[in-house]
């Protein structure tokens, strides 16, 4: 299992409904995403980061762990705005705003990153699934989604251990040899996937399977409470940063 | 090669969003019929899906000495064309974001419209010309792969340069900039990509040629079949699988 999806499972809040921390999570991202910057980018960061090491109880070391996977994401993008091309400064110069540029996509990416990662980190992907064709996604496109999902774990497990054997074996030794072992490893997966997808074809057949593949979902109400409580906290953070861009400039 | 969470301004994240849309759902159409018709496809299709998030996983030597990963795209759209590989590609994309905070979901829509849909057209594209040309079939999964990755990352590029122009030069500084930068890994990973994925194509040819042949990769020639472009399948001559073990196999796409 990868580490954010565990860590979901086993979520303080993996009771909660799934609607609930979207629209928490997703709209701290979209905060992030559409307020200015400087100051609503850092107050949205320290919002997100209150809500997911209190209440959320996500641990701090695997938040840093799968949020630095972003971050690095960000500086790197954020480098290019560094620099201007062209112009009286010869074919590549620093430009003039570039550093306050970059400060506010920094900012900015690692806001919304982490609004992301409070969804993710509070959510499984096989409680969100199932409740997509409510939401009017086609049944078939979310029974495709649950089936990449489940053989997906299977295949990285599968993948890592061939990879564990081909080292082992000095299949990583050489450059020559990695093409090798990669091009197999690649196979490997192709047709492990699919000798999977055919044995799952064949249980399925035995028990009625007429196309639709019908999961149980952990039922959950929606907390009215819980709702009323993140529309503060995003209407907070929207006024506090408008009247703050305000005092500031 | 993912454009990270919060990166694009809202109106160009939503501008790429609505530029996709219309891909996401012809493919999302295709998959609806395909589904419909034969019912167990569900199985296969989440198979493929979860081959190609796995595949974009594998970690690939970079001639600049880093590693680097493939994107699948070509590969993907070969072996499952382009619509299909469009919806697969998305819900890959959509599990990067959620499961490895990889790419992001207000970025979805522009990620989507780079890997999921010019990366595998592009790819496709060049591969059924060069097999239409009569190009040996593994110089034409080369460069299949080698376009997919490539213009995905031409596609990103522009992107960035259109969310980002240059304070001097304007956009066309900063598609230079922001493909200057892509070149110097993203050339050499591309001919990696496409060597790859040369790589797998032969070991599949060898190891699964019933489900190639179920995807519609290879055909019987044998049976007179006819390739997907409606010309008359021709034997070993054509496909690089007849020629290594003596069976009459064409190449049907």
């Amino acid at each position: 299992m990868l580490p954010i999806d565990a860590a979901a499972h086993s979520s303080r809040w993996r009771r909660r409904h799934p609607c609930e921390k979207a629209v928490l999570g997703l709209g701290l991202t979209l905060c992030a995403v559409s307020l200015p910057a400087w100051p609503g980018a850092p107050l949205v960061a320290a919002a997100t980061l209150a809500v997911l090491l209190g209440p959320a109880g996500v641990a701090p070391r695997g938040l840093w762990r799968a949020f630095r996977i972003p971050l690095g994401f960000c500086v790197t993008g954020a480098v290019p705005l560094l620099f201007q091309v062209g112009g009286a400064g010869g074919f590549v110069s620093l430009a003039p705003d570039g550093p306050v540029h970059a400060g506010q996509l920094l900012l900015r990416t690692s806001a919304a990153s982490l609004g992301v990662l409070l969804f993710a980190f509070t959510t499984p992907v096989s409680d969100v699934l199932p409740r997509l064709v409510r939401a009017g996604v086609p049944a078939p496109v979310v029974d495709v989604a649950l089936v990449m999902y489940r053989i997906g774990f299977l295949l990285l497990d599968t993948v890592a251990r061939v990879r564990q054997a081909q080292a082992a074996r000095l299949g990583l030794a050489g450059r020559a040899a990695t093409w090798r072992s990669l091009a197999g490893l690649a196979a490997t997966s192709f047709v492990r996937a699919f000798d999977r997808a055919a044995r799952l074809q064949s249980g399925l057949a035995g028990r009625g399977y007429d196309g639709t593949l019908r999961v149980l979902v952990p039922r959950a109400e929606i907390s009215r409470p819980f709702l009323a409580a993140t529309g503060a906290l995003l209407a907070g953070l929207v006024a506090l940063t408008l009247v703050l861009e305000r005092f500031l400039s | 090669m993912h454009i990270a969470e919060g990166y694009l301004p809202p109106v160009h994240a939503a501008a790429w969003s609505v530029a996709a849309a219309p891909f996401v759902i012809h493919g999302v159409r295709a998959l609806n019929r395909e589904v419909k018709a034969h019912p167990e496809s569900t199985l296969l299709l989440g198979a493929s899906g979860a081959f190609t998030f796995v595949l974009s996983a594998l970690k690939i030597p970079s001639v600049t000495g880093s590693c680097s990963h493939p994107t699948g795209t070509g590969l993907g759209a070969i072996l499952f064309r382009p619509p299909i590989m469009t919806v697969l590609g998305t819900i890959t994309l959509l599990f990067q974001a959620l499961l490895l905070a990889h790419g992001g979901l207000t970025t979805l829509g522009a990620n989507a419209f780079s890997m999921a849909i010019v990366g595998p057209w592009a790819g496709y594209g060049v591969y059924r010309l060069l097999r239409r040309s009569g190009v040996p079939l593994m110089v034409s999964v080369f460069f299949g792969a080698f376009v997919a990755d490539l213009s995905t990352y031409c596609v990103t590029s522009v992107q960035l340069a259109l969310a980002f122009p240059d304070p001097s030069s304007g956009f066309l500084g900063a598609l230079a900039k922001f493909g200057g930068i892509f070149a110097v890994t993203q050339i050499p990973l591309a001919v990696s990509e496409g060597l790859l994925t040369v790589l797998v194509m032969r070991l599949l040819i060898q190891s699964s040629k019933g489900e190639l042949t179920r995807l519609g990769v290879l055909l019987s020639g044998g049976r007179g079949a006819k390739d997907a472009t409606g010309t008359e399948g021709t034997t070993a001559a054509t496909g690089a699988a007849g020629e290594q073990d003596g069976t009459k196999e064409a190449v049907a796409r």
